[in-house]
């Protein structure tokens, strides 16, 4: 381990040598040039601001006894002591004027805002014997836990299997279903990990150098590998701050880039610049099928001339036509990539997969590059992100739920990945179900999700949802509709394990409420539970969802308790230091070792260090064996070593390897589970058209209002083709304006988060709100100057529900007929002394002139208030942003499920009346836009009967037998016939 | 040992992580900052960039900021820091105009200066600049210049660099790679009223004229500045109120003394005292502006206290301070009729208003981050100045007080003679083409900017038209000479209003 942090041809050190965390002696900057001295324990923790759970030391002043700072943390192998501006911006999190510092209970009609301070006993008490009473009942889907961010590995899981509740929703698919599907088609595992810093070519399609995952890990090694000569590529329609690092930045219509990936494709393979071997052996070529090809049987070098011949299609310049990117340059990216061979990295994560139906073709298009290159499990290449992400094992994990929940995997998506936890409210109104007890941790759907008036509706109402505990360290829109607002500890006041594939390597951080470890360290005292040493009564969820456990089933004849009882004093609650002490004592190769090599038990080595490297350098682990335990016994079938009906492994070059996570143990560049589960005309990576793409923009354009009453509700598809490519079978949903949209079609790509903000978790942070407070809306200096608008005018945003008001940048930084805004400012409250987040949020009036006619309208900025800290009477902005996707109508992909964010939308100038930060919603139309979405899906069962394919990954994976359909399964929702119930 | 910083722009992502690490390490404040990170949006779509840059402090080798300090409050450290002692500083913000980067805040809640100290305070223990730590992408580079192994030695050998205006002659020490033209200089890329992600923050005095600046046209025209920061105008109305009373304090006695000499005007005791009186009391309000433009008035004896030899700033307190006791002597020696030792006060308190006039032209030209202030002709121009005021001052001392006819000529001669200089001056400065783009600029937000009307109508044709036109019909008139001496002093204080706030209206970032 690394003791001193000197840096070469520095006397000064980037860190304090490890030897003195525990007594850290450093000048008051305050008093200075008086040296006044201050002495500090420093406890690592991680952030928890976005999902890269980036190392932290806090600093703890020994005299105050309070936090003075954050820096990065040096011993952590995934930001190696370096942070983004979130990371420090922490502090203002823990201080903020406006905490939630104590359990709070509805005190009026719901989402009247009117609270009144409880008890926590009060709270479990309620909230366990609803939760005992549903499952008493059989009632276990009425129980639901709807996370925002995670970031505990795990934890979660094992909880709701413990209740036997299928219950776990997640934000995956406003965020990430599409890129997780294409990436697992290939791989199995749903995520990349790519090995930046051994790159000689990069391929970005998201912008890692400011944002995603995960970004301050990556954009460190992005850079180290670019430093080092390697070349990068960064395909987006706007220039980000990564596209504008990039050497070369290609900037497609919204899309199209899979046609442009393709292309790229073509001329590797037309070539000979792929690499035979690599393919011959670890991509499934026998599989292929295509325009009456069938591989099975022929030689690779006759799969090769088919392959050339299928994806010749798509040559430079037909994706110059359809992307509107110089041929020449897309030969050039083309040339880099295949001179990178098995040193070839890439990413796309939200960005084009998100924004696009059919996003996960352009996943899948990326990995095809991979494939042709070599480039995968390489030094330098990409890998499946479970050989860089380590899940321990907890001491005792229950059986998994005999429930399938409908409201989280619904059969129409069966390909998804994973909740369809956008589609909640329309859900709930079509009367699929209802909600019991549900329970929204660090989420805030009213705001981060589309549609958010349709969520304001259904959780307004007491009879869809029957209790709602938002669990959060902060305010949020959301919040207000809870019958219970729970305050739970930021990043620095609670446990958790984190492990994330930022690098060729694996590692556990560990978060801990570091206040909580002074006490224990420097003071000496016995801290029970983590309330005790945070501010207020704020609990860490791990204490909290431990004694819920035990008030569902206090006596434990309900089998709960048992999963949350303490082995070592039976009859007690499990306690932090036994459930993380048992792990790392036991679950994480290598740790043990090394904290006895310092002296420690496992827990202390990570109470005082914070993280671990479980493995460095991890490559090429499809070439390993199959692990020897779990392939005893197993047979051959083919190339496949198969065991209970599923394969383990396979066989390369003679020898049994343990491949990649796929029904063949091989890169599936053509998709059995595509064509079995009903959509075989995309078995192969294609350029299938976006429902924003240029042929969906120009009948958007030519597309009339909507049908006249009594016309069917929902009208026909637009047909959209590939030239050349396939298309979706039929067409993309047609976009029906509402009668009073006007103004220019273009495409909005609304989905971009800037480097200082993380969606609504840290508005609390007054440096961050500092540096960034407004979204305006991007467009090209070519447009603006057609439709004669500037930077600063106001303009109309029409989508098919409705329109918001936004001030115009007029920029070069963007592709023509596109316009762009970040999703991540336009935070408000509806009461000027709510104390939510006042750094980042308006002041609003929402009215609902008539049943789903929602209207919000900005009544006043940001304006500096009295508080203890002097900065909030300096505050000194008032433009908080536009809250965009309240008029942004649900739209999940068909296949994968993913809320396809992109827009068409009308661009006009502000009307008279019109006001900065104005949204209007039909959230009658938004239903029929969902339903027009849902039509195109081709819903379950698939082969077998089953809901979903087992081998895809699932979030809190059921017993086998939840898999199969129900014979009649009810079609009641398959049809577009239903009207909404509200 | 000489501590430097080097910022790779080839490694800057802008992502902002050294400006708010810094605000961490040094409690800064809401609304200023020590290190910014400036972006420029540049080229036509689709050959753009953003460019970023790391914005702060350059510890220069030839700090100006350290040189103006009256105080000693900003001083340059052994090791090449240049450092700040808040507990000295009496927020005469003297600094803030010295400092050719805009680097220099007034903290909001002590008062006094600050800046980026490179973490003094953190090197002193053996670590890093709070920012060097954070960086993610080790774009910031901190270390010894003079150590040719150290990594700021190796990389300003191996890497061609740039520093922020060079011209001003501060040998600064934080050295750029790769920077953009558009980035690196003021003026060279448009405001266009907010920023990308943000609004300008119009509760700085100083903001607002960033969108008045006219761009110049250079190699990289087009280019928008998409993220900057404001900083406050650190000179109010004080300044300008101050050098009008100080030109009608510090020359009140010239002219009567000079009529004596040349023409044998009879000086009566009375007069000696009026005018004595006089200077002694607009040099009091010239130092109540002074300190009440202080953001710590309370510490103004520091000045006398613990002065810094270097500065204009204490030399010209010393300046006010001996005229001052020189008027108050003369006030003394002529109310007490003593003649004789009145004859030599008077002539001290000439001799002594001479440098009190001019030191400011002095302590003008220490402001490094001024460009129109640099101008050669101030001495003289304040000079100019001085005979102006003071002559129209006198001008108007009713004849009852003891100006005889013949003295109000000699104010008049001076009137019109100073007034000739003055317009010489201006025309000079203002209308001959700029040696430098700052001063082109500020020269520019004074004739055809935010303070054309005041210059042209005030300074102009009240303070220059008017007295000549009727002084061209009447000298001897006191109604007509009267009149134009109330324009002329209207016609001062406009143009000092000009000089001074248009000086301050050009953004060095």
């Amino acid at each position: 381990m690394q003791e001193e942090f000197g840096r070469q041809g520095s006397q000064l050190q980037s860190h304090p040598p490890v030897a003195r965390w525990d007594d850290w002696t450093e000048y008051d900057p305050q008093a200075w040039p008086r040296r006044a001295q201050r002495h500090y324990r420093i406890v690592p923790t991680l952030c928890f601001n976005c999902e890269s759970g980036c190392g932290l030391l806090a600093y703890i002043d020994k005299e105050s006894g309070e936090i003075s700072r954050v820096e990065g943390n040096p011993l952590h192998p995934g930001n190696r002591g370096r942070v983004c501006a979130k990371g420090p911006a922490l502090l203002n999190q823990v201080q903020s004027a406006d905490r939630i510092l104590y359990p709070l209970r509805r005190n009026g009609p719901r989402g009247s805002n009117q609270w009144q301070r409880t008890t926590w006993e009060e709270v479990l008490e309620t909230l366990g014997s609803r939760v005992r009473k549903a499952i008493q009942e059989g009632r276990n889907n009425e129980v639901m836990y709807h996370v925002g961010r995670p970031g505990h590995d795990g934890y979660m899981e094992r909880v709701l299997q413990a209740w036997g509740v299928d219950g776990h929703n997640s934000h995956t698919n406003v965020c990430s279903a599409s890129a997780r599907l294409g990436y697992a088609l290939w791989q199995g595992a749903d995520r990349p990990s790519p090995d930046y810093a051994n790159a000689r070519c990069i391929l970005l399609i998201s912008a890692h150098l400011e944002a995603g995952h995960y970004f301050n890990p990556h954009a460190q090694r992005i850079m180290e590998a670019k430093t080092a000569g390697a070349a990068l590529i960064v395909i987006d329609p706007r220039l980000s701050n990564t596209a504008s690092m990039a050497d070369t930045w290609l900037s497609p219509h919204p899309g199209t880039e899979a046609a442009l990936l393709l292309a790229m494709a073509r001329e590797i393979i037309g070539s000979g610049r792929f690499d035979a071997g690599f393919m011959k052996q670890w991509v499934n070529w026998q599989d292929y099928e295509a325009d009456g090809f069938v591989a099975r049987g022929k030689s690779f070098d006759e799969f090769i001339t088919a392959l050339a011949k299928h994806y010749d299609r798509y040559t430079p310049g037909f994706a110059e036509q359809v992307c509107g990117v110089p041929a020449s340059a897309i030969t050039d990216a083309a040339a880099d990539i295949a001179a990178a061979g098995a040193r070839f990295s890439s990413h796309v994560w939200r960005a084009a997969a998100a924004g696009n139906m059919g996003g996960w073709q352009t996943a899948r298009a990326l990995v095809l590059l991979h494939a042709l290159t070599g480039s995968v499990g390489t030094p330098g290449g990409l890998s499946p992100n479970t050989w860089d992400k380590f899940v321990p094992r907890p001491a005792t994990v229950p059986p998994p739920q005999k429930q399938w929940n409908d409201l989280l995997y619904p059969p129409e998506w069966p390909l998804s990945h994973h909740e369809l936890s956008q589609l909640l409210p329309h859900f709930l109104k079509e009367g699929r179900g209802r909600l019991d007890t549900y329970f929204t941790r660090v989420f805030n759907p009213v705001w981060t999700y589309p549609d958010g008036f349709s969520w304001m509706e259904v959780l307004r109402d007491e009879d869809l949802v029957g209790v709602h505990a938002a669990l959060t360290p902060v305010w949020s829109e959301t919040a207000a509709f809870a019958d219970y607002v729970l305050p739970m500890g930021l990043a620095c006041e609670r446990h958790d394990i984190q492990s994330q594939e930022t690098h060729a390597a694996r590692w556990i951080g560990f978060r801990q409420p570091v206040l909580r470890v002074f006490a224990e360290r420097e003071r000496g005292e016995k801290v029970r539970f983590s309330y005790e040493t945070n501010p207020g009564e704020v609990w860490e969820e791990d204490e909290f969802w431990t004694a819920l456990s035990w008030h569902i089933d206090p006596d434990g004849s309900l089998g709960i308790r048992q999963w949350f009882e303490s082995q070592e004093k039976p009859g007690t609650p499990l306690g932090v230091d036994e459930y993380y002490g048992y792990i790392f004592s036991n679950s994480v190769p290598g740790l043990p070792e090394a904290a006895a090599a310092q002296g420690l038990s496992p827990l202390e080595y990570m109470r005082r260090f914070g993280a671990f490297e479980v493995a460095g350098d991890v490559y090429r682990l499809n070439g390993h064996a199959p692990p020897g335990p779990g392939v005893e016994g197993a047979v051959a079938e083919g190339d496949l070593l198969v065991k209970d009906g599923r394969a383990l492994g396979t066989v390369v070059g003679g020898r049994p390897v343990v491949g990649f996570a796929t029904p063949s143990r091989k890169l599936e560049l053509y998709s059995p589970t595509m064509r079995d589960w009903k959509w075989p005309e995309f078995a192969l990576p294609e350029y299938v058209p976006s429902h924003v793409g240029p042929e969906a923009l120009a009948a958007a354009s030519a597309a009339g209002s909507c049908p006249a009453p009594g016309q069917p509700a929902v009208p026909g598809l637009a047909q959209a083709h590939a030239p050349g490519g396939n298309s979706w079978p039929a067409g993309v949903p047609a976009v029906i304006w509402p009668p009073h949209a006007k103004g220019e079609v273009m495409a909005l790509v609304p989905i971009y988060r800037l480097p200082t903000l993380i969606h609504t978790r840290n508005d609390n942070a007054k440096w961050l709100f500092e540096i960034s407070h407004r979204n305006p809306l991007l467009m090209s200096g070519a447009d603006a100057d057609r439709m004669g608008v500037a930077t600063g005018d106001l303009v109309r945003v029409h989508t098919e529900i409705g329109w918001y008001v936004i001030a115009l940048w007029v920029t070069e930084g963007l592709r023509p007929g596109v316009v762009a805004c970040s999703h991540h400012l336009g935070r408000w409250r509806r009461d000027r002394d709510q104390p939510m987040e006042r750094w980042g949020s308006s002041v609003v009036e929402v009215t609902e002139p008539a049943p789903g006619q929602w209207m919000l309208k900005v009544k006043e900025g940001a304006r500096p208030w009295p508080s203890p800290d002097p900065d909030s009477s300096r505050l000194w902005w008032s433009d908080t942003g536009v809250h965009q996707n309240l008029a942004f109508p649900v739209h999940p992909d068909p296949v994968s499920g993913m809320q396809c964010w992109h827009q068409a939308v009308k661009v006009q100038k502000a009307l008279l009346g019109d006001g900065y930060g104005d949204v209007f919603v039909d959230t009658n139309a938004a239903h029929q836009v969902y339903l027009r979405w849902k039509d195109l899906c081709r819903p379950a069962p698939g082969p077998g009967g089953l809901r979903r394919p087992l081998w895809f990954a699932r979030v809190a994976r059921p017993a086998p037998e939840a898999y199969a359909m129900p014979a009649a399964a009810p079609s009641r929702f398959g049809s577009t016939e239903s009207a909404p119930l509200v | 040992m000489r501590y430097g910083f080097v910022v790779d722009n080839r490694k800057c992502i802008g992502c902002h992580a050294c400006s708010v690490a810094c605000k961490a390490e040094n409690h800064v404040p809401l609304g200023v900052f020590r290190t910014w990170v400036k972006a420029v949006e540049v080229g036509r779509y689709p050959g753009t960039r953003r460019y970023f840059q790391v914005t702060r402090c350059n510890h220069c080798d030839n700090p100006p900021c350290v040189a103006i300090c009256p105080v000693g409050a900003m001083y340059r450290r052994r090791d090449g820091i240049v450092d700040f002692d808040a507990s000295r500083c009496i927020g005469c913000k003297a600094c803030h105009q010295a400092c050719p980067y805009d680097a220099i805040y007034t903290d909001p809640d002590r008062g006094t200066a600050a800046k980026c100290h490179y973490c003094a305070h953190r090197v002193d223990v053996g670590m890093e600049p709070a920012c060097v730590v954070a960086c993610p992408e080790h774009a910031i580079l901190a270390g010894d210049l003079d150590d040719p192994g150290s990594e700021v030695s190796q990389t300003l050998g191996r890497e061609p660099v740039r520093v922020r205006r060079p011209e001003c002659g501060t040998m600064p020490k934080l050295f750029y790679v790769a920077a953009q033209e558009a980035a690196i200089v003021p003026g060279h890329s448009r405001y266009v009223g907010s920023y990308l992600f943000a609004t300008v923050n119009s509760a700085m005095d100083g903001a607002g004229l960033h969108g008045a600046t006219l761009t110049e046209p250079s190699t990289s025209a087009g280019a928008v500045v998409a993220y900057d920061v404001e900083h406050e105008r650190p000179w109010g109305w004080q300044v300008p109120a101050y050098f009008w009373t100080k030109s009608v304090s510090t020359g009140i006695l010239v002219v009567p003394a000079l009529a004596r000499l040349f023409q044998g005007a009879k000086l009566s005791g009375r007069l000696e005292t009026v005018l004595s009186l006089a200077g002694l009391v607009f040099m009091g309000l010239t130092v109540a502006l002074l300190i009440s433009d202080l953001s710590r008035p309370g510490r103004f004896l520091n000045v006398i206290r613990m002065p810094q030899a270097r500065s204009w700033v204490a030399r010209g307190s010393f300046c006010l301070l001996t005229y001052g006791a020189l008027s108050g002597c003369l006030f003394v020696s002529s109310l007490a009729g003593a003649g004789d030792v009145s004859s030599v006060l008077l002539w001290l308190a000439v001799v002594a208003g001479v440098p009190a006039a001019v030191y400011t032209a002095f302590l003008f030209r220490q402001c490094r981050g001024r460009d129109l202030w640099q101008t050669a002709l101030l001495p003289l121009h304040l000079l100019a100045q001085s005979v102006v005021a003071s002559s129209a001052v006198l001008a108007l001392v009713p004849g009852r007080l003891g100006l005889t006819p013949e003295l109000r000529r000699a104010a008049v001669v001076g009137l019109a003679a100073g007034l000739l200089v003055h317009m010489l001056v201006v025309i000079w400065d203002l209308v001959i083409p700029h040696g430098t783009v700052g001063a082109r600029r500020a020269a520019r937000l004074v004739t055809r900017g935010p303070f054309r009307t005041t210059f042209w109508a005030g300074a102009g044709a009240v303070g220059c038209g008017v007295p000549a036109v009727l002084l061209a019909v009447s000298t001897t008139s006191a109604l007509v000479v009267g009149l134009s001496a109330a324009a002329a002093l209207v016609g001062l204080l406009a143009f000092e209003w000009c000089f001074v706030m248009a000086g301050q209206g050009v953004a060095n970032s």
